[in-house]
């Protein structure tokens, strides 16, 4: 089979050299062409793909504020809570507190996903926990109430949510937050320095 | 120049009978689809297979009391019908609530209980029969039929359906209506076949 | 002459190989299936998100447990499995949501809705280090007790994501088509 080996076109004759030329400019023009032609297709994907996980750490000094979802962000205590019976000895109850001054209003919009994070030394994750809650005696609202408390700019809401973590794991958890408006960056506080 | 005429018009031609072909062959399929079927009436006590189901149906009456712990209001009534279901498919199913269909004199949708122990519309497992019942209130002021008729409905099994080529039951058609004596209370004994 | 006979080969090539992979090609149901993760009873079986060890398997005729103050005893035309076992979230809190009695005719059985309300019953959330129990309870045909595999997903629909298969073994029948074994009443107690 020597079809393809023949220079011919299809009426027969010979390529000039400009054909040539440009059969040869098409042929590295492919080079790039597909490449961008799969970064086009999968871009989408791509991006669904990271804004639905936590993945860019933006670290917060401890006492500082930052800026996330249109809001300012602070750690106020991390902090176990000992001494419940209902709870095996090797497993610890977290309670993590945030304080954050809401800038822009939009709530439902911005803290979309809205999802408080333990993060410890090895990279595991824990997400709050309905199996144990304590009773409280302030005004502490979770991430997800928050976002239905029509607060306006300017307030400053307390962010409280429960964890359970192994004992091994609490001289390193770091809290974290994420938002769906802001992902796949979210915020990583340091621990509380005494 | 008069050939090119000629080949189009030509070509009008062949797309033309080609068109009407085609447009006869819709019609008479859609003819033949219209055809009323006969209705099949079915017997109340004989098992009935439906596709994802065997249906036996057993008995209807009316009640003024709440029944299998589903409440009922003072004054208001109830129309009960109970059938023993197998599940024929290969996994837990609670495609159920339209395979009994009343055909009038009630409410739209019914209540489905698990008359063993009153739980409300659980899956029901494969190969084991189950007794079930399907209760519609009866509308304000409305007398309850001495006759209920049922339509019974089935669904074919497709390999690969058109959207997602996902195996499934398909294709909800009328099996045939089935026609209950209508007793009082829950005392009302079933129908032998 | 030739070359006529060539491309006539090539186009027979052609359609056989387009005839080849139509038939080959997967069911679209089949490309978006659960991963599995196969093990058996007492293996810890690994799967993305969570850590699954099956502790034993009990057959009962009736199931008792309280439902709202209430004491509930569940009757069966089949037999009640109920089958208990230990979770672990893999590196970050997880759920547990769907599990499946596969027979040894491969009907699949759900976990019953009947006893949804009792303690240890799916959907379980796991935290990572944190060991979590779960007590699945399935209601099944006599003969699908022998032979049987335990699925066990973390969604209910799971498509292309990991699914724990745990085959749990043969077990001996008894005369009357029942499991060896079988207790009369099981009481689904809030520990297990």
């Amino acid at each position: 089979m020597s079809i393809a080996a023949q220079r011919t076109d299809e009426t027969g004759g010979q390529r000039t050299p400009a054909e040539r030329r440009w059969w040869l400019r098409s042929l590295l023009a492919l080079i790039v062409l597909i490449p961008a032609a799969l970064a086009v297709m999968s871009y989408d994907s791509v991006r669904e793909f990271l804004g639905n996980r936590d993945f860019f750490a933006k670290e917060v000094a401890w006492g500082s504020k930052a800026r996330f979802g249109g809001s300012d962000w602070q750690l106020t205590d991390l902090r176990a809570a000992l001494g419940r019976a209902d709870i095996p000895p090797e497993v610890v109850p977290v309670l993590v507190d945030l304080t954050v001054t809401v800038g822009e209003t939009d709530l439902q919009t911005l803290w979309l996903g809205c999802k408080v994070m333990l993060v410890d030394a090895a990279g595991r994750r824990w997400l709050p926990t309905a199996a144990v809650s304590f009773r409280q005696t302030d005004d502490a609202k979770t991430c997800i109430s928050a976002i239905f408390s029509s607060a306006r700019s300017g307030d400053v809401l307390k962010i409280r949510e429960t964890f359970l973590v192994p004992k091994d794991a609490t001289a390193t958890i770091r809290p974290a937050i994420g938002v769906a408006s802001e992902r796949p960056t979210f915020l990583l506080f340091e621990r509380p320095r005494d | 120049m008069f050939g090119g005429v000629r080949s189009k018009l030509k070509a009008w031609i062949v797309g033309g009978i080609g068109t009407i072909a085609a447009l006869a062959v819709g019609g008479a399929l859609g003819a033949f689809d219209a055809i009323q079927k006969p209705a099949v009436v079915l017997e109340p006590g004989q098992p009935v297979e439906t596709g994802p189901w065997v249906v036996r149906p057993l008995r209807a009456y009316t009640v003024d009391k709440g029944v299998y712990g589903l409440p009922l209001k003072a004054g208001e009534k109830a129309l009960v019908f109970e059938a023993e279901m197998t599940n024929r498919t290969a996994i837990s199913s609670k495609n159920y609530f339209t395979t009994f269909q009343s055909t009038g004199g009630t409410d739209e949708k019914p209540f489905v209980v698990l008359v063993r122990d009153s739980t409300m519309s659980p899956a029901l497992q494969p190969g084991l029969p189950e007794r079930m019942a399907y209760v519609w209130g009866l509308p304000a002021g409305a007398a309850p039929p001495d006759r209920f008729v049922l339509a019974v409905n089935g669904e074919i099994y497709k390999q690969r359906d058109n959207l997602y080529g996902a195996p499934g039951w398909y294709n909800e058609h009328v099996i045939g209506t089935v026609a209950m004596a209508v007793g009082t209370g829950p005392d009302t004994p079933d129908a032998k076949p | 002459m030739m070359r006529r006979v060539a491309n006539i080969a090539v186009l027979l090539v052609a359609a056989f190989l387009c005839y080849g992979m139509q038939t080959t090609t997967p069911h679209y149901a089949d490309l978006t299936a659960p991963i599995p993760v196969y093990g058996k009873i007492q293996d810890t079986i690994l799967t993305r998100t969570f850590d699954i060890a099956v502790d034993k398997v009990v057959f009962a005729r009736t199931l008792k447990f309280d439902q709202f103050g209430k004491q509930n005893l569940l009757t069966s035309g089949g037999v009640w499995a109920i089958v208990t076992a230990r979770l672990d979230a893999a590196d970050r809190s997880a759920m547990v949501a769907a599990a499946t009695w596969q027979g040894p005719d491969r009907l699949n059985y759900r976990t019953s809705e009947r006893a949804s309300s009792a303690a240890g019953a799916l959907p379980i959330a796991l935290d990572p280090g944190v060991p979590g129990r779960t007590r699945l309870v399935f209601e099944i045909l006599p003969s699908q007790v022998s032979g049987a595999t335990l699925l066990v997903s973390g969604k209910l629909a799971g498509p292309l994501d990991s699914e724990a298969r745990i085959a749990l073994g043969s077990v001996a029948t008894q005369p009357n088509g029942l499991p060896e074994g079988v207790t009369e009443t099981y009481e689904l107690g809030d520990t297990f």
